[in-house]
């Protein structure tokens, strides 16, 4: 049995249905002895679903493959970014956090030229501010 | 029985400036982003119903509509002229647009993708609104029992039809339905899987998980893909002659049964839930080469094929709304965005709409026949300008999406926490599509489960748990032993797995 992309999703997903079914729930889905459908039945119901489905990918793989590794690592790169940003953001706010979200992903993208950028950093988030501030009268991040 | 008055009254609202100044806005943005290779309607789609939440729900349901519409003309520029389809449905356009663009004649072929999708898409917008009230009186008569065997045959049927592996399906429609029950349970109201997160306890908020899992999945996907260069401008032969740059009355009346046999086709799969726009233009395509009497000539610029493809793909948005606003199961990611607009304007999707809300669903119709209409004048106004948007850079179109994700999503649930929750699917979506398990289906699952859970108890109590007594309902024992056929005839079909690893979202 070779190792495929679909026998290690299917290995994961049959773990995270084990860990749901013996471990998440139980521990914070409250117990209630009254009802036809309990808080847990559902939950319970999608971790079997998840179990049997992941053993049943493990047995029968499509021939389906994944990326590659360094496009993971590309967007692992960008979601840390975001991530990055966003814990920013929480703290700076909007107005001084995205014209450096926008330069960074831009610079990553690769674009270099000056016009561009300036669009990015500059204009950009400039006409967000004042749609959201001006036009739709709500609060920025 | 929806009333005359009811009726007009709906059209009536549609059909006001405010309206059309929204639809317009909305059909405008649709084929821009549509013409961008990278974003598509649907991104498009989820990053706007944000910022429709200070409107009526009228404006805000046909802004959208209008970005769907216009998102599928504005996807056959970039599929003509540069091979490379702005949406997965134009794939099927590409192959006869664009050696018809090589050849010196692109704008003849973007204005054929023009009319042939506009054709398709009145088409089956005709059919939406004399066949959708009769089945949603049809629909009023199931019970809870009923529309629980119709939601396990709808899940059965959209894990065996969208993407390649029933199992795969059966594990997104799953993980939909966890996601869903996390927040307070609906029968004891007791917090679930909420971790002590009170923020949580009315759910996860449906504009994160759906921007997360549809928009920033998407970009976050195409980012990773981008090698460091910019794209350039396309350059554009013109052979000088005025009958190359526009589609006689002769051409087009001579593509008359093809544009009407891909747009029976796009009607009959696009109400059918799971079938997307993708399956129904090559499926024109091929029935066109087949019937035709050159089939040589297609693959080398014959009009014939752009006008197959076009109509068929386009045919399939009116119809998607078919199971949407009679039964409220979305058949397909664009109709998954439109009911949680609906949900998100208080508005909820079922049989029940059309007797409750029957004007506001008459005023959709009234936008979705002006969206046409208007797909047609900016299609002609907008194309030479739509032409040059193909060559705008990534690096702007992406940062922009971004940020107007992070906003949007803001906005929509009250702060951070919401923007957190998006990047948690987002990263979720990512993994999903990368391993081939299709988001549309999460999506779908999630929108469902809250009533999926309701039904079960409901139904569970008019038996009084006993299941055994299914068999004084005959439909939904009906329905029930069709998903187990489907499921076993899905199982045993061979599982081919030719799609190739940069598979997205839409298709």
């Amino acid at each position: 049995m070779s190792v495929t992309a679909d026998r290690g999703a299917g290995a994961v997903i049959s773990l995270f249905g084990l860990v749901l079914y013996f471990g998440v729930i139980p521990n914070f889905v409250e117990a209630v002895d009254d009802g036809w459908v309990l808080p847990a039945t559902i939950p319970n119901a999608v971790a079997i679903v998840l179990i049997v489905c992941g053993i049943l990918l493990i047995l029968k793989p499509t021939t389906h493959r994944p990326q590659r590794m360094i496009e993971f690592q590309k967007a692992a790169l960008y979601f840390g970014l975001l991530a990055f940003g966003l814990l920013a953001m929480s703290y700076l706010g909007f107005t001084y956090t995205a014209p450096v979200i926008a330069l960074v992903l831009m610079l990553l993208i690769g674009e270099r030229r000056p016009l561009w950028l300036i669009l990015g950093v500059a204009v950009l988030p400039a006409t967000i501010w004042f749609l959201v501030v001006y036009v739709l009268d709500r609060a920025l991040p | 029985m929806v009333d005359l008055a009811t009726i007009l009254a709906g059209f009536a609202d549609a059909f006001t400036l405010w309206n059309l100044a929204f639809v317009l806005f909305g059909v405008v943005l649709g084929q821009f982003v549509g013409a961008v290779p990278g974003i598509g309607p649907v991104m498009a789609m989820a990053i706007a119903i944000p910022f429709t939440f200070g409107l009526d729900p009228l404006p805000a349901i046909a802004f959208l509509v209008g970005v769907n519409k216009g998102g599928l003309v504005g996807g056959a520029v970039p599929a003509v002229l540069m091979n490379t389809p702005g949406t997965p449905d134009a794939a099927a356009t590409a192959m006869d647009g664009y050696p018809l663009a090589r050849a010196g004649k692109p704008l003849k072929a973007t204005k054929m993708a023009l009319f042939s999708s506009v054709t398709g898409d009145t088409f089956s917008d005709i059919v939406l609104i004399t066949v959708s009230a009769p089945l949603a009186i049809l629909a009023l008569r199931m019970g809870p029992v009923e529309i629980f065997a119709l939601m396990i045959f709808a899940f059965s049927v959209l894990s065996g039809l969208i993407g390649n592996s029933l199992i795969k399906g059966i594990i997104a429609a799953a993980l939909g339905l966890l996601c869903a029950s996390i927040g307070s349970d609906p029968e004891n109201y007791t917090p679930r899987l909420i971790f002590g997160y009170f923020e949580l306890f009315d759910g996860l908020p449906l504009p994160s998980v759906a921007i997360g899992m549809l928009a920033i999945s998407e970009i976050l996907r195409r980012l990773s893909q981008i090698r460091g260069d910019m794209r350039g401008a396309i350059e554009l032969h013109d052979t000088g002659n005025p009958d190359d740059r526009r589609v006689t009355w002769a051409e087009y009346w001579g593509c008359r049964f093809t544009m009407l046999r891909g747009a029976v086709i796009g009607t009959i799969l696009g109400a059918l839930p799971g079938i997307g726009s993708t399956a129904a233009a090559f499926m024109s395509y091929a029935s066109a080469k087949t019937t035709s009497k050159e089939p040589e000539t297609f693959g080398k610029g014959n009009l014939h094929g752009i006008a197959a493809a076009e109509s068929a793909n386009s045919a399939v948005v009116g119809s998607n709304l078919i199971p949407l606003l009679t039964l409220g199961i979305p058949g397909s990611v664009g109709a998954a965005l439109i009911i949680s607009a609906f949900m998100i304007h208080g508005i909820q999707p079922g049989p029940l709409l059309f007797q409750d809300q029957g004007r506001l669903i008459y005023g959709l119709f009234g936008a979705m026949i002006m969206a046409n209409l208007l797909n047609l004048w900016v299609g002609q106004l907008g194309l030479r300008f739509w032409v040059k948007v193909v060559s705008a850079p990534e690096s702007i179109i992406f940062a922009s999406a971004l940020l107007l994700c992070i906003v949007g999503v803001s906005m929509a649930t009250g702060g951070i926490f919401g923007v957190a929750i998006m990047l948690i699917f987002a990263g979720l979506g990512y993994l999903m599509t990368s391993f081939g398990f299709s988001v549309v289906i999460f999506i779908i699952a999630f929108f469902l489960g809250p009533r999926f859970e309701i039904s079960l108890s409901q139904s569970l109590a008019l038996m009084n748990g006993d299941w055994s007594k299914l068999v004084n309902y005959p439909i939904a024992l009906a329905l029930l032993a069709l998903s187990m056929v489907s499921l076993i005839w899905f199982l045993s079909r061979t599982q081919s797995d030719d799609l190739p690893p940069e598979t997205s979202i839409e298709e």
